[in-house]
């Protein structure tokens, strides 16, 4: 996602007064968000802390965190690009049929409300969720909410921010964008890196059946992916680098077990607003750290006669060592 | 014994990555991550530097790490079409050795963001 209109939440934290939650429960799934970057942070500029803020949660269900906002839309499930849509035109003037708004499961007095505190607000920011980019519509939600963010700069100050969770994704985004130009579903068999999702993308390949090996890292699709993928995983040889003998583990042909990122092993994590964070782990891990047992994976392929002509390995972008 | 303390330490369960987290450990356990909330506190206390899988398996059967590297390293050699994937809960340091990995197979990388 490069070319959002975001910021970082130490930004958020000292200047957002009107935040928006989008398909998201930071209450449940990031605990800590309200309060060490949102809507409980006292600053400078917001010295009344919770007093000075908004906050507005759009959900088609009412979580956890529905509790802590001030404002709670209920909208229809896969509605949330035509309330995005519905949004970016009024925000601008344009007309609006109310048989349009009352699909989205909002009346026009809540719609108009909305839009009038964006409008009001000092530094508005969305943080959008999997409610918003995992369902129907997918990343064409996340890029009109992008849009909508980007387009309420003509009024006031507006960012945008997915909520990312699971360990260290955000750094892989930031590591192959930094590395092959695109942040995920690239594939190298031209020798170059190409982006394609649908077609590399890891559940799409599985399905059909497209990949002859697979080398999973830090992540469990025996778990989570469909069943077809897991079968397919389960027909070709596949390695697992994991600190748990994983559902994964179980069906691959070679399990390594590594120690723990942040616990035992030392690196980098990126934050949601990719900021880098250094790990300070406590234990010492009577396992390998998973960056030296790819190296060494590297390393042992490298040996290996290739199949270009005159066996050489083709290195594009990236560097080993 | 008295505990060891970490100030400062950084949790990675969930992408907030608090850096404020103050952890007491002795060799073998993490016994209190202060500041952390429930899923933090869950993600440190139930790492320990216990041996409790082997080090690693090949086909089944417990190996040492430098067979099962060398295991790893044929049967993606092998492959026309080797995929790797995941990258979660991970350092960017070995993330960007899996970029490397693919780049030389010449083939799939991919990470959670595109379920
Ligand atoms: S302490 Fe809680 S909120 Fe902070 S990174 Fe860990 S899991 Fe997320």
């Amino acid at each position: 996602m490069g070319g959002k209109v975001t910021c970082t939440l130490g930004e958020v934290k000292q200047r957002a007064d009107f935040i928006i939650y989008w398909g998201g429960n930071p209450a449940e799934c990031h605990p800590r968000h309200f309060t060490k970057y949102t809507i409980m942070q006292k600053s400078r500029f917001l010295p009344r802390g919770r007093k000075d803020r908004t906050m507005v949660l759009v959900d088609i269900r009412e979580t956890k965190s529905a509790k802590a906002a001030d404002i709670f839309l209920q909208i229809r499930p896969g509605k949330d690009f035509e309330l995005i849509t519905i949004l970016r035109a009024l925000i601008k003037g344009q007309p609006v049929a109310d048989e349009q708004i009352a699909e989205t499961g909002l009346s026009r007095a809540v719609v108009d409300d909305l839009i009038a505190r964006m409008k009001r607000a000092k530094f508005g920011c969305m943080f959008f969720g999997m409610g918003l980019s995992m369902t129907r519509g997918k990343h064409m939600n996340s890029a009109a909410l992008l849009c909508l963010a980007a387009e309420m700069n003509a009024f006031t100050k507006f960012v945008a921010m997915p909520m990312r969770g699971h360990g260290n994704v955000t750094g892989a985004d930031v590591i192959m964008r930094w590395q092959t130009g695109f942040p995920f579903g690239i594939s190298f068999n031209r020798g170059y890196p190409r982006y394609n999702p649908g077609e590399f993308s890891t559940v799409d390949v599985l399905v059909r059946g497209d990949c002859d090996a697979a080398f999973i890292i830090g992540a469990d699709p025996g778990a989570t992916m469909p069943q077809p993928a897991i079968d397919h995983l389960a027909r070709i040889p596949t390695i697992v680098l994991d600190p748990h003998v994983t559902h994964t583990s179980r069906i691959a042909r070679v399990h390594i077990t590594t120690a723990p990122q942040g616990i035992a092993a030392p690196g980098t994590a990126y934050r949601m607003d990719e900021l880098p964070m250094p790990l300070k782990p406590a234990l010492k891990s009577p396992y390998p750290s998973d960056e030296e047992v790819v190296r060494r994976i590297n390393e042992a392929i490298a040996r290996k006669p290739f199949w270009l002509p005159d066996g050489r390995q083709p290195q594009m972008v990236a560097t080993l060592g | 014994m008295s505990l060891q303390v970490i100030e400062n330490a950084t949790c990675t369960f969930c992408g907030c990555v608090c850096d404020d987290i103050q952890l007491h450990h002795d060799d073998m356990r993490i016994h209190k991550a202060n500041h952390a909330c429930v899923l933090g506190t869950a993600w440190f206390l139930n790492h320990t530097a216990e041996k409790k899988y082997p080090v690693a398996l090949v086909d089944g059967r417990e190996a040492t790490l430098d067979e099962a590297i060398e295991a790893a390293a044929t049967h993606l050699h092998a492959a026309d079409m080797p995929l790797v994937y995941g990258m979660s809960n991970t350092t960017c340091e070995a993330q960007k050795q899996c970029v490397a990995l693919a780049d030389q197979l010449g083939g799939l990388l991919d990470s959670h963001t595109s379920l």
